[in-house]
């Protein structure tokens, strides 16, 4: 490991650290003007985690040591997947380094151990949680597959930073079909971030919650980590999202100048992003849970064409 | 115009059984018989089948006889009186009705909870407002229990305990949701049977905020006992203080001002406004539409303000009074609110067009939670969930009281007894509301708001649409001071419609269900 990739990997996740909270206020904010109130500050997301991290952690009786640990192996596996989508600048390269398949599947683990501490407390709604959220799962991933698939298919790589660094040194012209996928990459951030029309993250109706419910028996710091990694792996699959179709301004060499302009551009890129998905959520209403395939679909059908259309061109 | 009571009154005497037709007022008729000749009367009504029961409820020392009489009310929606049915207790026992009237189940074991009256052969004789805490001897409506604190020493007095049905299979789980709920609403328990999913069973149990109204009106001055009625329901105050201001004003024989009697219908009307714009917003907040809401949350927050420009209250509190109003409405107001109303027309057809608009919204509405059409008579329900489900009927209609008479306005019905349809219902009486008090305000009269009324004796029933449905009022004065107070809000009947409208939904749906019925806890649970 040169000196190269460790600046990489401080400053990749140190921005991704520092970012994410940004990005949940920030849609929260934009929901809130479609809805003609104010919303809560910009930084609301950072007081919050400060606030979370200053108090108790009460642990239910019947919960064991998962519930105590699922947090920390959460927010690692978010945080070493997040090394694999270059924002800061593409590292140079090394072997094996950024698969896009190890990325999908520590994201997955992240998921599973989620799930588990949802079951863990033995509540009703843990456990409710839990299983929708399996549920959602089992019909995501193989859409997500295809989708990873469908990039890999057209970059003619596996590896996310040359896949980055593919599309930069082209143009996107090369590569149409990519709009496509982008596409279905977007289903797949609304799925995976628990929004509107899977999810409802601002609801108080234990019911209809998902992601939320296995949240649920977590306090204090623990609660903190929980919603910390739920912005990590937002702002991941967004940066995932952008830099495929829009890499521009993400620089391929670690000079102070390019690593500035790669923040930057990224940083107005990301913005965009999160105004579409607040306003894409405020006219979208939360879609009948058995219903849900139907909206999946869409997303595995694009990928799937995207291959097609690469097969026979 | 007695009809009802003549009819029984002649029905009884020819097959030779003692009864008594009370003098009241035209609202009611009211007949008085012995315990011995109950199962025949009851036999009579129930092999009519035009008449169902609305109330049931029971009085210590009523009158002149000593020990407990219980009220049967019977309603028939084509005929305006309602049918009073008085029956003497010999003792602490009576028959249960519920298997003829299934909602009785309900009303019987409120009166054994609160008198300790026995029902013979009741299917269901669990307690209903009194939770385990309190012992099995406690009965806190008879004269004898003072209002005080309860001595509660530790368990060896604690209450029988509640037992739910039991549901159990292969795959098959319950779920327990509430009293404490992630958000900030009021509690109640729901006791969900569950296949996956699916739900096939659902009980409530509420009653976790029992203030013990009825009790607290005992020995007040009538007049003293507005802010009480104003309370049993935050957003229903209105309506309940009008049904009792009305029932002191049939007891007194007083006639309010023409204007206080318009002023009233608008105030009511109002009501009826920001209740059905917080219920059509929040069936849209709950399936995570906040941008259609939101729109209807602002046209709610501006009726609010006129409410606390005309009455200095926004939820209507401190208006109504025995004998009209406390407090005249600036006639200068009420047309700047007539103008402003115009607007509002068009803006709520605005913000209902898009909720429409969007088949997200209307495919989550559609088929959800249906409550079918039979139950309505054996449930007793009334208002909106009613008038969903193909029952057109409504107590301005059927039971006029105060203008209704005189005003006009369409009954919305559906047939579907959905989601979407008391949605569209609720919509449709937003409109007939508006249309109404714009009628009224501009044919005001001017004149005084409030009449004398002397202090008499006696007790009289009444019944008022409010927002959410039925709500009865029965006051009985003796010697000055109210002697018994009971209110049979439209929830405590319309509760029972969800554990109906529920089965073969799924879990996910119904917050949406609960919330498109919108029923009060508090109102409930007195």
């Amino acid at each position: 490991m040169n000196w190269n990739m460790i600046l990489y990997i401080v400053l990749n996740t140190a921005f991704v650290f520092l970012f994410a909270p940004l990005l949940i206020s920030l849609i929260k904010k934009v929901k809130a003007l479609c809805q003609g109130r104010h919303g809560t500050p910009l930084l609301q997301t950072y007081f919050q985690l400060f606030k979370l991290f200053k108090k108790e952690i009460i642990y239910s009786d019947n919960s064991s040591f998962i519930q105590r640990i699922s947090p920390y192996l959460n927010i690692a596996f978010l945080l070493v997947a997040s090394i694999f989508v270059p924002i800061v600048f593409i590292p140079a390269q090394e072997s094996g380094f950024g698969n896009i398949i190890l990325f999908l599947y520590l994201m997955v683990c992240a998921r599973f151990f989620m799930a588990l501490s949802g079951l863990d407390a033995g509540s009703t709604f843990g456990g409710m949680g839990s299983s929708r959220e399996m549920t959602i799962a089992s019909i995501i991933e193989p859409t997500t597959l295809m989708a990873c698939a469908a990039i890999a298919f057209i970059l003619k790589t596996t590896d996310i930073p040359q896949m980055f660094g593919t599309v930069l040194n082209g143009s996107i012209l090369q590569y149409l079909p990519l709009l496509l996928v982008a596409c279905s990459l977007f289903i797949i951030l609304i799925v995976e971030t628990a929004r509107v029309p899977v999810d409802n993250p601002e609801t108080h109706l234990e019911l209809t919650m998902v992601h939320e419910a296995m949240i649920l028996e977590q306090s204090g710091p623990k609660l903190a980590l929980m919603e910390l990694s739920y912005g990590i792996k937002q702002l991941i699959l967004m940066a995932l999202l952008i830099n495929i179709i829009f890499p521009w301004g993400l620089a391929t060499d670690a000079t102070v100048s390019g690593i500035l302009i790669s923040v930057a551009s990224f940083i107005v890129k990301a913005v965009i992003l999160a105004v579409a998905i607040g306003v894409f959520e405020s006219f979208f209403a939360k879609i009948r849970f058995f219903r849900l395939p139907d909206f999946f679909i869409i997303a595995f059908f694009l990928s799937f064409a995207t291959i097609l259309f690469e097969l026979l061109s | 115009m007695n009809t009802l009571g003549i009819i029984l009154k002649q029905t009884l005497e020819a097959r030779n059984i003692k009864c008594l037709l009370r003098e009241t007022d035209a609202s009611e008729d009211h007949v008085c018989i012995d315990m011995d000749s109950f199962a025949e009367t009851l036999q009579f009504i129930i092999s009519g089948q035009l008449l169902g029961l609305i109330a049931m409820w029971a009085a210590e020392d009523f009158e002149d006889h000593s020990g407990f009489t219980l009220f049967y009310v019977f309603e028939n929606h084509n005929v305006q009186e309602l049918l009073v049915l008085e029956v003497k207790l010999p003792d602490k026992s009576a028959p249960s009705i519920a298997l003829d009237f299934p909602i009785a189940c309900y009303f019987e074991r409120e009166i054994k909870d609160g008198f300790g009256i026995e029902f013979e052969g009741a299917f269901d004789k669990r307690r209903l407002f009194l939770h385990e805490a309190y012992p099995d001897s406690f009965h806190p409506l008879l004269k004898s229990f003072e209002n005080q604190a309860l001595d509660m020493k530790p368990e060896e007095q604690k209450g029988s305990e509640y037992i739910f049905k039991e549901v159990d299979g292969e795959g098959i789980y319950q779920i327990p949701v509430g009293p404490v709920h992630a958000g900030i609403i009021e509690p109640g328990h729901f006791r969900f049977g569950v296949m996956g999913e699916t739900i096939f069973n659902l009980e409530i149990r509420h009653f976790y905020k029992h203030r013990g109204l009825e009790k607290l009106a005992e020995n007040k001055k009538p007049s003293d006992c507005i802010a009480i009625a104003e309370s049993i329901s935050g957003d229903e105050s209105a309506a309940n203080a009008a049904a009792f201001a009305m029932s002191l004003e049939k007891i007194n024989a007083c006639t309010i001002p023409e204007r206080a009697c318009r002023l009233r219908t608008i105030l009511l009307e109002m009501e009826r406004i920001y209740s059905h714009l917080g219920d059509m917003a929040g069936m849209q907040v709950d399936v995570a539409y906040p941008f259609g809401a939101s729109m209807l949350f602002i046209l709610r927050e501006e009726i609010l303000r006129y409410n606390a420009l005309f009455t200095g209250s926004r939820f209507l509190k401190g208006i109504i009074v025995p004998g009209g109003l406390s407090r005249d409405i600036e006639t200068e107001k009420l047309k700047d609110f007539n103008r402003y109303l115009a607007g509002f027309k068009t803006r709520f057809k605005e913000a209902f067009k898009t909720a429409c608009d969007s088949s997200w919204v209307i495919d989550r509405f559609d088929t959800t939670g249906i409550v079918k059409h039979e139950l309505v008579s054996p449930l007793n329900l009334s208002g909106p969930i009613a008038r969903a489900s193909g029952a057109a009927i409504d107590t301005r209609r059927n039971h006029p009281y105060g203008t209704y008479d005189r005003v006009k306005f369409n009954l919305p019905s559906k047939n579907e007894g959905d989601v979407l349809a008391r949605f569209l219902v609720k919509a449709d009486e937003i409109k007939n509301s508006v249309n109404i008090i714009k009628e009224i305000i501009d044919n005001l009269p001017e004149g005084p708001v409030l009449s004398q009324c002397s202090d008499n004796d006696g007790h009289a029933l009444t019944v008022v649409e409010a927002p959410r449905g039925q709500n009865l009022h029965w006051v009985y004065v003796k010697n000055g001071v109210i002697d018994r107070y009971k209110v049979r809000t439209a929830s405590f009947c319309n509760w029972w419609a969800i554990e109906h409208a529920v089965l073969d939904n799924i879990v996910p749906d119904f917050p949406l269900i609960n919330k498109s019925m919108n029923l009060s806890y508090a109102g409930n649970d007195l």
